[in-house]
């Protein structure tokens, strides 16, 4: 699974950096170093208000924020990889 | 005419407790490829060093400019300048370094410390000539140019630095010597070297200089450009167009920007690969790589960022210790516009970002375009050639 992370202007001005961080510890946590590649991406043409736009393989993703990032992390990844809550 | 030039670069520290410069630096360029430069120490410091040494650097600058001899340089200057009350002199050191059609450089030398050349990395001595003019002891040097050559010149407040305190005599001018073959090497611009001498200068002198210090650098290099693509066209259909211009051009190539490194990418049929390293404590976002460009960074927050040192650059020169060593976007850029091109070529697109529409966003469009704008105006200042291209 390749999850990449818009760093361009806009969504790096509404936390990149933060989500980013969240991620490397979320898929450390869940220790899903293997299965998961993190990379970066400028622009991915879904800008929004809030949050940061992450593409998760073909799927986009836009708009996700500190706060919803336990969610995301769960539906989006942890579900699709079929891991179970933890 | 050859493909070497000059790069320019000067910095003062003022006698401690002054708030003006009695050392002045003048640069004058000429149409037909030559350019002056005089730097004066005027007797004494504060105001009436400042006057004097500015009164003797313009003057020299001026008429050597206008092709005026020496001699009558000179009794102008001893007829103009006031004299002082206290001294009953009038009085200011000047060396002039005369840069012909970047082949030649004419060394004119009176009173100040003798300027420092180094060749290949290695301080060399050259022949001077010694001729009186109007009773003083002038230093005359003729000196074919070769790509490489640094010349050091400098107020006496440098090989003063640390009289009686750090050192018995001061700092004498074989150690600045040494210290100059130590850092010339790395490729520094001659603004930074200037600023590195001077700042070991003002820590010799325990930060409280007991004179002014001037150093002023002239290194010789060959011309270097540089191409930076801002931003995707206005019009779609022209994308093509910019894209075969920007990369047709001789130089390193330079993209900034999300969407215009996606278009980039494309017409390179190669991949856009952004990385995840946050430097700089994430205030300039991660930069990206394209096979065939030098350097791939977003745009607008990153080209701010380098503007930010561009205007410190011409100003203090207070943050290349940031930019010389840092590995985000902005100080990558930072070093390749200001220490290694000579000539910058921007290509900008006018196309309006809608994401960037956002009030919540410190970015909108005509911010991008100024930035461009006053980028450039500093980087004139540094003596670049700049070329501007819209589409």
């Amino acid at each position: 699974m390749v999850v990449s992370i818009c760093v361009g202007s806009a969504c790096h001005l509404k936390g990149s950096r933060d989500l980013v961080e969240l991620l490397k510890n979320a898929i450390e946590k869940h220790n899903l170093s293997e299965e998961v590649t993190l990379t970066g991406s400028f622009c991915l043409g879904e800008c929004n208000r809030n949050g940061v736009t992450i593409q998760v393989d073909g799927e986009i993703c836009p708009g996700v924020t500190v706060e919803e990032f336990p969610e995301f992390f769960q539906t989006k990844i942890l579900d699709q990889l079929g891991k179970g809550a933890t | 005419m050859n493909d070497l030039c000059a790069d320019i670069g000067y910095k003062s520290i003022n006698h401690y407790g002054e708030q003006l410069c009695g050392d002045h630096v003048d640069v004058v360029e000429q149409e037909d490829g030559s350019t002056v430069i005089v730097l004066a120490d005027g007797l004494g410091s504060g105001v009436k060093a400042s006057i004097l040494s500015t009164l003797t650097s313009k003057i020299l600058s001026t008429m050597m400019a206008a092709g005026l001899s020496v001699q009558d340089c000179v009794s102008t200057m001893v007829a103009t300048l006031p004299v002082c009350s206290v001294r009953g002199v009038a009085y200011s050191t000047f060396t002039i370094i005369h840069l012909l059609d970047n082949h030649t450089a004419e060394l004119i030398q009176y009173d100040n410390p003798h300027i420092i050349l180094l060749r290949n990395g290695k301080a060399t001595p050259y022949q001077k000539t010694e001729h009186r003019v109007d009773n003083k002891k002038i230093f005359f040097s003729t000196i074919p140019l070769q790509e490489g050559d640094v010349f050091l010149a400098m107020s006496d407040g440098c090989p003063h630095a640390g009289i009686g305190n750090t050192f018995n005599f001061g700092w004498k001018e074989e150690d600045i010597a040494d210290f100059m073959e130590l850092i010339t090497p790395i490729g520094y611009t001659a603004k930074t070297l200037a600023t590195m001498l001077v700042d070991e200068c003002d820590r010799l002198y325990d930060s409280k200089p007991g004179d002014d210090a001037t150093a002023c650098v002239v290194r010789i290099r060959r011309r270097e450009p540089m191409n930076v693509l801002f931003g995707p066209p206005a019009n779609r259909d022209d994308s093509g167009r910019m894209m075969s211009l920007f990369f047709s051009r001789e130089g390193k190539h330079i993209v900034c920007g999300g969407t215009t490194a996606s278009i980039a990418a494309n017409w390179l049929g190669k991949q856009l690969e952004v990385k995840l390293n946050f430097e700089l404590d994430g205030e300039v976002p991660p930069i990206g790589s394209i096979e065939g460009v030098d350097l791939v960074t977003e745009g607008v927050i990153t080209i701010n960022k380098v503007l930010e040192y561009a205007q410190d650059y011409v100003s203090d020169n207070l943050a290349y210790q940031q930019w010389s060593l840092g590995r985000d976007g902005a100080s990558l850029i930072s070093r390749m516009i200001f220490e290694e091109a000579t000539d910058i070529n921007f290509y900008v697109g006018r196309a309006v970002n809608p994401a960037h529409q956002n009030p919540d966003l410190p970015i909108n469009f005509n911010i991008k375009m100024n930035l461009v704008k006053e980028l450039s105006e500093c980087l004139k200042k540094m003596g670049k050639h700049v070329k501007i291209s819209y589409f």
